[in-house]
Order: C-alpha cells, then structure tokens, then sequence
C-alpha cells in the first residue's frame, strides 16, 4: 500500500509515491553516490519492471510505503516492509536519491514522520532495519527517532578493498522521543 | 536451483521434495509444537494452495527447498535463500517432525547442511535466527559452529507474549576448522581421475 500524505519540517514530507516517482528511482540507485552503502548497482532496471513494483507494492497489504518529497520534489524513498500484523513487527529502508543534497537533514525528518505514523496510525510493536555502519548519516536519522542497535554483523559488504559491518537497530513506541 | 537435490546425512537425507510431500508439510506448520518452536514456513492450507506454494518455490532463483527423510519415511524440511552474488546463505527452515524430535535428526541433518553450504557451494557464510528459548536448536547452533551477532528483543508473538530473536552466523573458516574431516568426496590424489 502506499502511505498517505504526512507534512513534516523544513520543507520535508512523505507523499504516496506515483508512477513517474517510481521511474526516477532507476537513475537514482545506479549512482556510485547512492550505492556507496547500498545495492549492487545493477538489476532489472526498466521501465516495465518499474510499472510492475509500482502496481505490487500498492496492492501489497505488508508493506507501506512513500516518497520522500523536498520543497515539493521527489528526492528519495521510504517504507516499512514485509509487515508482520500478528508479530506488529515490520523491517524499514529509507533511500534519499539526490546525493546533492545529502546533509540537510532529509532522511532525519523522513525517518521521523514514517516512524510516528509506524506507531500511532499503524499499531506496530517495532520496526526493524539493516543499516551499513559506515553510513553514519542514516545511522544517525534512525536513531534520532528511536532506533537502538541490537547488534553488528560483521564483514557484511564489501566496497574499495575494505570489508564493512552491517548495524542492526530496532525501536519501539517507548523509544520515539517524546518530543521528535 | 529452488528444488534441492540430494545430500546425504549418517540417518536422515535431505532430498528433492514432490507433491506427495505436501500434506505432511500441512500438518506440521499446523503442529502448535512447531510453531511454538519457530516461525512457520507457509500457514496451513488448502491442497491446492500447497500445489501452488510448490510451483511457486520451484521457480525461486534465490530460494532452495528439501524434503528430509529417514529410514524411507519424510521426516522434514529444510527452506533457505542463497544471498545475491552467491556469497552466503540464510538458512530459514529446518523442521523436524516433532513426533521424531530428540533422535539426533536436527543436527545430522544440520551437518551435512553445511558440509554442502561449504564444502560443495565454497559458500562464505551461513546466517540463521533462531527464537531466544529453542534451547535445543541453539545448542545445534552452537555445535556446529554459530555465534550470536545481535539479538532482537520481542521479535516473535506467542502464548500470550513476546519472545527475543537471537541472530547468528557460521563463517566458512569455522567450518574448516571445525569440520575438517566432513567431505562429501573423498579427495582424489594429484592428478587422479574417477
């Protein structure tokens, strides 16, 4: 399903995502910038594909997501995936596709807003995610709303010569800072 | 891929699982002793819904699925995902009939699991999660070679309460160290041929 319409700070907010929105996002994950902490950088990358993940993912009933907009831009991409409704336990990604403007804040306010609606709108018990540990950036966007590592995995991708670990966080509602 | 082949146990084989199987598969994810003890492979269904399951994961590029036998009767399944770029394995499922628990299957059938992960696919790793109080698949684990990397609290829901998930990894060099005699093939001497 896609998320609805949620206004944040700063020129931030999380829209239901469109089909153009969608047909970005190829150009944005195939950029060395983007993939430095993620993705292979090669894939299915059409868009036929495309038009596929957007017709699934809003029939889906176990994950939501949204775009992340700034100052009324598509920029990137959020959501809480593979939903457990027994268990109320979903595992998140954030995606912000426009490295040009990485340091503003964005994931930070799109983590908050997704995370909120993940408690009090959806009812979840807890959110989970993967996160690489040297990304310090989105690392931090995630703990500002409450994240807490539960563990590392060590040696888990590996980019440049060097083998990097994989943090592991979750948050519950009692860790959303009260005045997030 | 996606079906799996042949891989011999001391006891138990895992092998190329059929149609016939399903209703077992049926009965034990609706086995509360099962779902007291992990996550379920696929709810309780209908036939039909099986048959589909099993054209479905018989197409997997990922995904590898195997029937478990013993003394000519099925006794389980093991269900995993190989990572992407081939460099490790999330093992999923392994269920044993629970009216077979406490012979040695689990960890005969977890050996020569990982003898194929490592000494047959040169796979890197091997990943698992496992609910905090399985205390006799932990100690499997721990046998062969496994050791926590996190632990996620209040994972799974049953009972009337939450329990943790402790997260676990075999590297291939514990293997090798630990498993060093466990070969499929005898090794050949140089230049040998079959």
């Amino acid at each position: 399903m896609f998320g609805p319409t949620l206004a944040g700070r700063n020129g931030v907010s999380l829209i239901p995502p469109t089909l153009e929105h969608y047909k970005l996002r190829t150009s944005w994950v195939v950029a060395p910038e983007v993939g430095r902490f993620w993705g292979p950088r090669f894939g299915e990358l059409t868009e036929e594909r495309q038009e596929k993940r957007f017709k699934d993912t809003a029939e889906s009933n176990t994950e939501i997501e949204w775009s992340t907009a700034y100052e009324g831009e598509p920029v990137g991409y959020t959501g809480i995936f593979g939903i457990d409704w027994v268990r109320r336990d979903g595992e998140s990604g954030i995606i912000i596709g426009r490295h040009d403007l990485y340091g503003r804040g964005i994931a930070s306010e799109a983590v908050r807003l997704r995370t909120d609606f993940a408690w009090s709108e959806l009812r979840l018990h807890r959110v989970h995610n993967w996160i690489a540990h040297a990304n310090r950036g989105s690392r931090r966007a995630n703990e500002k709303s409450g994240y807490k590592q539960m563990g590392l995995q060590p040696r888990t991708f590996f980019r440049s010569g060097e083998w990097y670990d994989e943090w592991l966080g979750e948050a519950f509602p009692h860790t959303f800072p009260e005045k997030a | 891929m996606a079906l799996g082949g042949t891989i011999r146990g001391k006891k138990p084989t895992l092998r190329l699982p059929v149609e016939a199987d399903l209703a077992a598969y049926n009965e034990w994810m609706a086995d509360l002793r099962v779902r007291r003890a992990h996550s379920v492979w696929h709810e309780p269904a209908m036939p039909a819904t099986w048959k589909e399951r099993f054209k479905e994961v018989a197409k997997e590029k990922q995904a590898v699925l195997w029937s478990i036998e013993a003394d000519g009767k099925l006794i389980g399944l093991a269900f995993g995902y190989i990572w992407g770029l081939w460099s490790g394995f999330d093992l999923s499922q392994l269920v044993i009939d629970p009216d077979q628990w406490r012979k040695g299957y689990g960890f005969d059938v977890a050996l020569a699991l990982h003898r194929y992960l490592f000494d047959y696919l040169d796979l890197r790793r091997s990943d698992l999660e496992l609910r905090a109080d399985n205390a006799a698949a932990l100690r499997i684990a721990d046998r062969l070679g496994y050791v926590e990397y996190a632990r996620g609290h209040e994972v799974a829901y049953r009972d009337g309460a939450y329990v943790d998930q402790v997260r676990l990894l075999m590297e291939k060099e514990t293997w090798q160290e630990r498993w060093l005699g466990e070969r499929e093939y005898a090794p050949l001497s140089p230049g040998a041929t079959l």
